[in-house]
């Protein structure tokens, strides 16, 4: 589904990225770990294609979208969350909803009709609220809502594009424990044949729900393997886990 | 008219002196810019200002020096009211509410130039300096406008220094590359702004000045020269002093022989360096930010 | 929004009231309100709706009238409905390929970029001698419509006419904000990083709301050169545009009424203070500081704000 090779990216004197490759199947549940400073968030914004790479090459259901923008990008299929709500907060979680369903089918062009006159997408959007557990919040004002369902929010605009991979950028990141257990049954509830990357600092969240794990260390790929592999793996002891769990 | 030499030094030398012109004016708005991303469209009104200033000065007192060096100060005080009153206020408003209150400051400033001083053109009767003329093969030529050119590059040279020498030009250079970090590595940012902005306005009452005496005075004089400033500020790079110079040198030779060359074309030709450079360069010509 | 309709209401009822009580003065002042109510309305849609200052926004304006009288003149002699739609679209087109461009860039770089683009425009009428150059062109003939009984060059059937413009103009730009797409104009202002994110195209949607309120200026355009059948290179000049900001300010950015106030408030000060003093500029630009920083939305905001207190 999502396939990079030998991507490398320098900023200045920074080389962020030297050499990452990275393959999801349908269906994948990938994390990318590492320590602070390892190139998580810069191999985040590659995928996402809010940065261009210097060399290496990204495949999205088999097209090459290297050097496609981000809006290129979603239209082929892929999702992204933020780390920092990014959201339309004057707005009601209704109409942040029927903005991304909006940007997803291009129905922006439509204007013989009123908003609240297209039933099927706000069909769409119930059921995407649903599905993340706002079901109930639809009328409410972003503003109003609080930080765990703003999260969800977040999960849900990329969900309502119907994407082919997810890239979900650190989603517990701040949250309560009762929050990030509800985060952790919508991802739990995400469909089978979505591809999803995950870049978290949890390594509860990481080991439990991937199926595969990339160890990103300096910009390098330190190690890649199953949460089995991960866990016996003692250069990925010595040079993360350790010293994490040292940290804490 | 091409082939003749002395058409080219002539129209060389005018466009330099009109570049020097909007070179003081741009200097001050493009720092504001840069170290406050501060928008004053009301800049112009302080150029006219400066020469109604001096030209009064130059009156009462009989002398032209006098106006040079006492009209800049009178504009950085009305520069000084108006960031206290309004500017400061608006300092973190967006350039919506920037933009429309220092576009009702052009109304304002100019109605009070009509009123304190009449709408005529004002022209200095006393003594000016270097009032006679030299001649560039067979053309007289004014010394005066050699004499705004070497201001210009006066004033050039001595803002280098202020910049690269100074512990001000240092915060500044500081506070256009990243008023954040300036901040919290103890700079007194809000005292720099309220400086540069003094300085960015005695600049502009400079120009008036020295405008004066071969240009006239005349309330409303500064909205004309507004947008030639304002297109030069982008051209050269937000915030940048070399950026301003060069800028500067490009728009005063694009009007000057666009004028003598192509009469119908040299306004479009301005608007259109500026859609250029604005496309393809949106940082400017020389950024201040690397 | 139906607080504001009703805003809007009440404002045409005042319109016709006043209609009622005019002589030729009174005409001549409610044609220039509503023209200037259909400008500010549509750059309100570009603006304050999608978050575009605009600098240019006059230079179309002025498009529309110089294409209404060229169109419609011996230069090209359609007839003045013809040149009405084709200065209309043909604003349209300019502003698409304009807004192509200036899109690309956001913030105070867009109001830098409208500008340049404005004042070129400006320019090239100035120095258009086969234009009048800037003397302008006299002479714009009006439509005629005394087929259906009707007589534009009475002042007071010419204003009603305009002021009819102006209720279909804002019924069309309601009804666009109500749509998807005005719902993507509004996102974008918002935040369009994420709608990119999203997979919108940027670009297009913004180059499209430009060509839009474009059209809408140059219709304004067109009936402006009819109201005053005298056309100069100052109505593209960016001060013009300047003006249109203050209607915007004045009666409140993004409530579509709001504008159509400010262009009321806008058009009558400067009649009524300049009958009083020369120094109705310095009055006019005193007020809209005192406005800007009192940070409400303009008029509208403030009655919003006030009953919404009075109620809550």
């Amino acid at each position: 589904m999502l396939e990079a090779s030998g991507l490398f990216k320098r900023f200045g004197a920074l080389q962020a990225t030297r050499g990452v490759s990275l393959k999801l199947e349908t269906g994948a549940r990938h994390a990318i770990i590492g320590p602070n400073g390892a190139g998580k968030t810069t191999l985040f914004n590659l995928l996402a294609g809010e940065v261009k790479p210097d060399a290496g090459q990204i495949l999205l259901d088999g097209r090459d979208v290297t050097h496609a923008s981000p809006d290129a990008r979603a239209r082929t299929g892929l999702g992204r969350s933020f780390q920092r709500n990014n959201l339309f907060e004057t707005e009601s979680v209704a109409l942040n909803l029927a903005l991304a369903d909006i940007a997803h089918h291009g129905t922006g062009w439509h204007v013989w009709r009123r908003l609240s006159a297209d039933r099927a997408a706000r069909a769409r959007a119930e059921d995407v609220a649903e599905r993340v557990g706002l079901a109930d919040a639809l009328a409410r004002p972003v503003a109003s809502l609080s930080y765990g369902a703003r999260r969800q929010l977040e999960v849900a605009l990329a969900l309502i594009g119907e994407p082919k991979v997810l890239l979900l950028d650190e989603p517990t990141a701040g949250m309560s424990p009762e929050e990030t257990g509800r985060m952790l049954s919508l991802i739990d509830g995400l469909p089978t044949d979505l591809a999803v990357l995950i870049v978290e600092h949890d390594m509860d969240l990481v080991f439990s729900h991937a199926t595969r794990i990339t160890v990103l260390n300096y910009g390098e790929v330190l190690f890649e393997g199953s949460p089995d592999e991960v866990r016996a793996s003692t250069l990925v002891q010595d040079t993360y886990l350790g010293g994490e769990a040292g940290a804490c | 008219m091409l082939t003749d030499p002395s058409f080219w030094l002539v129209q060389g030398l005018n466009s330099l002196q009109l570049a020097m012109l909007l070179f003081l004016l741009s200097v001050g708005l493009t720092v504001i810019f840069g170290l406050m991303n501060f928008v004053n469209l009301a800049h112009g009104s302080l150029y006219a200002l400066g020469a109604l200033i001096g030209y009064s000065i130059a009156e009462a007192l009989g002398s032209v020096w006098w106006a040079y060096a006492l009209a800049p100060v009178a504009v950085a005080a009305v520069g000084a009211v108006l960031y206290i009153t309004l500017i400061e206020r608006l300092r973190s408003a967006g350039p919506l509410p920037q933009v429309l209150v220092t576009f009702g400051l052009i109304f304002v400033l100019m109605d009070a130039q009509r009123y304190l001083w009449g709408t005529d053109a004002l022209g200095v009767t006393g003594n000016v300096p270097f009032s006679g003329t030299i001649h560039i093969g067979v053309e007289p030529y004014p010394a005066y406008r050699l004499f705004i050119i070497a201001v210009g590059f006066a004033v050039f040279g001595g803002l280098y220094l202020l910049l690269n020498r100074t512990r001000l030009g240092a915060e500044v250079r500081a506070g256009v590359d990243d008023a954040e970090t300036a901040a919290a590595l103890g700079v007194n940012v809000e005292r720099t702004f309220f400086l540069v902005f003094l300085l960015g306005c005695a600049l502009a009452g400079l120009a008036g000045a020295v405008a004066m005496p071969a240009f006239s005075a005349e309330a409303g004089m500064g909205v004309g020269i507004l947008v030639p400033t304002l297109v030069v500020v982008v051209i050269g790079g937000l915030g940048s002093l070399s950026g301003a110079f060069v800028g500067s040198l490009v728009i005063g030779a694009t009007l000057t022989f666009g004028t003598a060359l192509f009469p119908d074309f040299a306004g479009v030709a301005m608007y259109a360096a500026l859609i250029a450079v604005l496309l393809f360069r949106p940082h400017g010509l020389l950024p201040a930010r690397g | 929004m139906t607080f504001r309709h009703l805003l809007a209401a009440a404002l045409l009822a005042v319109l016709l009231v006043w209609h009622s009580q005019s002589e030729y003065y009174g005409f001549e002042l409610l044609a220039e309100v509503a023209v200037f109510a259909i400008l500010a309305m549509s750059l309100d849609l570009l603006a304050g709706y999608g978050g575009m200052v605009s600098l240019g926004h006059a230079a179309l304006f002025g498009l529309g009238a110089y294409l209404y009288s060229w169109l419609g003149g011996p230069m090209v002699g359609l007839t003045a409905p013809m040149a009405m739609l084709g200065a209309t679209l043909g604003t349209g087109a300019v502003a698409l390929a304009v807004g192509a461009v200036a899109v690309r860039v956001e913030g105070i770089f867009f109001i830098m970029i409208t500008l340049g683009f404005g004042q070129m425009g400006y320019e090239f009428f100035f120095q258009n001698k086969a234009l009048g150059g800037d003397d302008g062109l006299y002479g714009i003939r009006r439509l005629d419509l005394s087929s259906v009984g009707i007589d534009l060059s009475d002042p007071g059937s010419f204003a009603l006419a305009v002021i009819l413009c102006a209720v279909v103009v804002y019924l069309l730009l309601a009804w666009v904000l109500a749509t998807p797409f005005g719902t993507v104009l509004k996102g974008l202002h918002a935040n369009p990083n994420r709608l990119r994110a999203l997979g919108l195209r940027v670009h297009a949607y913004r180059a499209a709301a430009f060509a839009f309120a474009g059209a809408v200026a140059g219709f304004a355009g067109s009936i402006s050169a009819q109201h005053t059948q005298f056309i100069a290179p100052h109505l593209l000049n960016w001060t013009t545009s300047g003006e249109v900001l203050i209607m915007l300010i004045l009666g409140g950015l993004g409530t579509l009424v709001g504008p159509a106030v400010g262009a009321v408030v806008l058009v009558l000060l400067r009649h009524e203070l300049s009958s009083v003093t020369d120094y109705w500029g310095a009055v006019m630009g005193g007020f809209l500081i005192l406005v800007v920083l009192s940070r409400q939305n303009g008029l509208v905001g403030l009655t919003e704000r006030l009953l919404h207190r009075r109620r809550g």
